[in-house]
């Protein structure tokens, strides 16, 4: 009879290449979060709208069903245009920002609350490697419910309008990309950072909002009190709202924003502001997350 | 008047909740430096917490040379406390936390700073006195809570594991400290979980397992009340097996075991001075050769084995 | 085993206008290496730039000949560290944690959970390895580090004060698992630590670091097994003036130790058996016998002295 005992073995085997190590992080990332039940049902729910929106544009092109509602008369009730997909994104993106506010903070404050970081980064494993794994986790996720939903809408409306609608509306599809974008990005930014600074999560979660309320209400003050309209640099749904609607509709403004988004005509910043405000957002949390994210704290 | 120089337990339990922190400790602690030894969770920062007044008895009485902890004015001055733990309050440096805490006993300016130089001076911390804490190493921590602890001269001295973290020169340092102050007649009361430092530092020991005192007083008369329990002696030599023949004839040998690698034997005799002058005729007659004779029984571990054992050890 | 474990190169790390570790010159090549010195010698510095935490500001070091400066990420998949903190992810469990590490450090996936168990078992956690890390004890979690330092298989071990803080049944395991890990041969193993004790019995080599220079490197092997001639010996049964001057009679050096024993030094040629003749003459017992040689403190005091010097 063989009688085995238990003991350590060294490893011999290949080793994984740094992309697969880097798409390790956001693998767990799921794992965890899609035990939570809430997000899971929150996450779906958020489906919800670009559904009712493909049901509009189904209803728009199809006369017997227009027929069977009884709403004859009311051939353009709802015209898909700009401001169709302006709100479509900007209710997506809504509902991006609660989801970012839910997942955001418990990514990296639970590594940095008991000092597993240095474990982290004593492997062949760099800070930007890392930090890159934990926003693939909001990217990958917010994407989908952004501009995923957005740019299979467009699609949707041009299969059932033709090449031609596409072709001269083609300018919705690259605001939906890239707006959807500069969106995700600010939001992981922002929320990885506030995780790596704020240890409890309800409060990170918090100042997610609140940066984003409260400013935007200490932005409004700033109109009132001094009658001008840079208080809106404060506020980032402006700032959101002015860059969509340069890429939605280049020079030739017609909306104000998109809902939740408002920009409104008449109170406009100079464009080269909204970019200028919100790439100095990205660098002060680049900035933060780079000063948290270390193999040991040094104190002078 | 005895009751001023011993600290006593009478009958103490302290409950959290339905948890049990010490049940039914009786305790007559006298000056000089005494060990707390025990696995982790057996009741040492309970019994160190209910000394300095933080928590009060659930049962039983606690007098600290008379005064109960009841009264903390008295008491408060009496003592001196280093938690195990490593925490401050954020932002001081080293001079700012001994000051301010020592303003608390009502000194003159003057006084709270002559004490707190002369407790820094005693830490070797004179040179990082205005650096944050936050800056210290760790070992320097240790030290500046030490230095707190004993900024305000108190009789009676309660260290919870103080030597953790320090080097090997900091250690002997804070040992001889200890040493000078048990000889003055204060009490000092350490836990440790090194046990051959609580062996060469300690006049008295107490063993606590699982909430209970297991044993107290001095080390070599705690190991001679353990009767049950014959004298166990190692013995390496080339030879084990013949000598444990040899020991075999005796009657008091009890137990021979011989080692792993067979060249050592570990005996157990109710006999010891029968033993050594038998071992000295077997190395005279039959030329054995022993490279080494030692009791593995008189000092700490081994009472820490027989009494505690590794079952009541937590992990 | 000729080739170096480690390396130091006139390795010199500054922290601003401070120079922590003043151009390091040493190659170590022990199974086991001990790191000691005084708080503030530069031992967390060193090994965090072994680690890659620090840049080095001059001169580089070689962890198994690649060097630490420019080949930082091939020298961390070799490597296993046990921090001297805390280390942990309270909400995972203990394999989910270890197999996330092992999964960082290289490993492919499936490995990793296969070896996240089995470390776990070797370090002795195996039954409660599914359960949250944060609701385990002091002792648990420092095994649990230990665990995720060896499941990647690294060749080498940077264990920081390895026994901090565990009561001593569970100081006595890990001083067992070192010691076994040692004796393995294809693991090398670093441990810092301030408790000489644990450093005497787990390390072949012990390097002493103060104020950023290195205070003495020393070989415990060799120790151990020269100064055969050292006796510690403490008696019973009769005046220690008796049997003493008879000892030095025959030649021996005497002096008193510590705790009452009687420190002797053999003349060549004088053999053990003839301090047993001299105690049956006398009828004297003799409680304890040791040979006794150059302990760590010793060396440690010494190089503590003479470091001031360099």
């Amino acid at each position: 009879m063989a009688v085995y005992k238990k003991t350590y073995r060294p490893y011999e085997g290949a080793l994984t290449s740094s992309w697969r190590r880097l798409l390790v992080i956001p693998r767990y990332a799921f794992e965890d979060l899609y035990r939570s039940k809430f997000l899971t049902i929150f996450f779906l729910a958020s489906f919800i709208q670009p559904l009712v929106a493909a049901i509009l544009i189904y209803v728009q092109h199809n006369a017997a069903v227009f027929n069977l509602v009884g709403a004859q008369g009311a051939n353009r009730l709802i015209s898909i245009n700009v401001t169709f997909f302006m709100s479509n994104l900007g209710w997506q993106s809504m509902l991006a920002l609660f989801l970012a506010s839910f997942i955001g903070p418990g990514q990296v404050s639970p590594d940095l609350a008991n000092n597993a970081l240095s474990l982290y980064l004593a492997r062949p494993f760099s800070r930007t490697e890392y930090v890159l794994g934990k926003m693939s986790v909001l990217l990958i996720l917010l994407s989908m419910m952004t501009w995923i939903p957005g740019l299979l809408l467009f699609s949707y409306q041009g299969y059932l309008e033709g090449w031609e609608w596409m072709k001269t509306n083609i300018r919705f599809a690259t605001g939906i990309f890239f707006g959807a974008w500069i969106w995700i990005l600010i939001l992981s930014l922002l929320a990885l950072a506030l995780s790596a600074w704020v240890k409890w999560k309800p409060a990170a979660g918090g100042l997610m909002f609140g940066v984003f309320f409260v400013a935007a209400g200490f932005g409004a003050t700033i109109n009132g009190v001094q009658r001008t309209n840079w208080g809106h640099l404060f506020n980032i749904s402006y700032l959101i709202g002015s860059v969509w609607v340069w890429l939605f509709e280049g020079s030739n403004k017609t909306t104000n924003g998109a809902v939740f988004f408002r920009a409104p005509q008449g109170e406009e910043l100079p464009l080269w502001c909204s970019w200028t405000a919100l790439a100095v957002l990205c660098l002060i949390c680049l900035y933060m997350l780079a000063r948290k994210i270390r193999g040991m704290e040094v104190v002078r | 008047m005895s009751g001023n120089t011993t600290i006593t337990f009478s009958n103490v339990s302290r409950f959290y909740g339905e948890v049990l922190g010490i049940n039914k400790v009786s305790l007559a602690i006298p000056p000089g430096i005494t060990s707390l030894v025990g696995p982790n969770g057996s009741g040492k920062t309970t019994l160190m917490n209910l000394l300095t007044g933080l928590i009060r008895p659930t049962q039983g009485e606690i007098r600290v040379l008379g005064i109960a902890p009841d009264h903390p004015e008295k008491l408060c001055r009496l003592v001196g406390y280093c938690a195990q733990f490593d925490a401050f309050p954020k932002g001081l440096t080293g001079y700012q936390f001994i000051y301010s805490f020592l303003r608390m006993y009502g000194w003159s300016n003057q006084e709270c700073e002559q004490r707190s130089m002369a407790a820094l001076q005693m830490a070797g911390l004179q040179d990082a006195a205005n650096r944050p804490v936050a800056a210290y190493s760790k070992g320097m921590r240790q030290r500046v809570k030490l230095a707190q602890a004993t900024a305000h001269d108190p009789q009676v001295l309660i260290l919870d594991e103080p030597l953790n973290g320090l080097d090997p020169l900091a250690r002997a340092e804070a040992i001889a400290l200890f040493r000078q102050w048990g000889d003055k007649g204060r009490h000092v009361i350490v836990s440790s979980h090194i046990l051959h430092e609580v062996d060469r530092i300690s006049d008295q020991v107490i063993l606590l397992s699982q909430g209970y005192v297991v044993a107290e007083g001095q080390i070599h008369s705690v190991r001679s009340e353990v009767k049950e329990q014959p004298m166990q002696i190692l013995v390496r030599c080339d030879r084990p097996g013949m000598l444990a023949a040899r020991l075999f004839q005796q009657d008091h040998v009890v137990e021979a075991k011989v080692s792993p690698d067979g060249k050592g034997l570990l005996l157990r005799t109710k006999d010891a001075d029968s033993f050594y002058l038998l071992l000295n005729k077997v190395i005279l007659d039959s030329g054995l050769e022993v490279e080494s004779v030692a009791p593995a029984d008189d000092d700490v571990n081994s009472v820490y084995q027989y009494l505690i054992g590794a079952e009541g050890a937590t992990v | 085993m000729d080739s170096s474990v480690i390396e130091l190169d006139d390795l010199e790390v500054r922290f601003g206008k401070r120079a922590i570790l003043k151009k390091l010159k040493a190659s170590l090549t022990g199974r086991s290496i001990g790191l000691l010195g005084p708080n503030g010698a530069g031992k967390s510095t060193l090994l965090n730039t072994l680690l890659g935490f620090h840049k080095p500001s001059s001169g580089t070091a070689r962890i198994f000949g690649r060097d630490i400066r420019t080949h930082a990420r091939e020298v961390r998949s070799l490597i296993g560290y046990m921090p001297e903190n805390d280390s942990f992810i309270a909400s995972m469990s203990g394999v989910r944690f270890v197999r996330l590490m092992a999964e960082l450090a290289g490993l492919p996936h499936e490995h990793a959970l296969e070896r996240a168990h089995e470390a776990f078992f070797y370090v002795g956690l195996g039954e409660v390895r599914y359960r949250a890390l944060g609701t385990y004890s002091l002792g648990m979690k420092q095994s649990a580090k230990l665990a995720q330092a060896i499941a990647h298989g690294p060749k080498l071990l940077f264990l920081d004060e390895p026994t901090n803080g565990l009561d001593p049944p569970a100081r006595a395991r890990m001083i067992q698992l070192i010691q076994e890990i040692r004796d393995r041969g294809d693991l090398h193993i670093m441990v810092s630590s301030h408790l000489l004790r644990d450093v005497e019995e787990c390390c072949d080599e012990v390097l002493i670091l103060k104020d950023g220079n290195i205070a003495a490197f020393c070989n415990l092997e060799e120790e151990r097994r020269s100064n055969r001639r050292f006796l510690e010996i403490e008696t019973h049964g009769s005046n220690n003036g008796d049997f003493l001057t008879s000892m030095e009679k025959l030649g021996c050096e005497t002096a008193q130790g510590a705790q009452g024993r009687i420190k002797l030094i053999l003349p060549d040629g004088l053999e053990v058996r003839r301090l047993y003749e001299v105690a049956a003459e006398q009828n004297v017992q003799i409680r304890r016998l040791n040979h006794k040689r150059d302990s760590l403190e010793d060396i440690f005091l010494k190089a503590m002295e003479t470091g001031d010097a360099k």
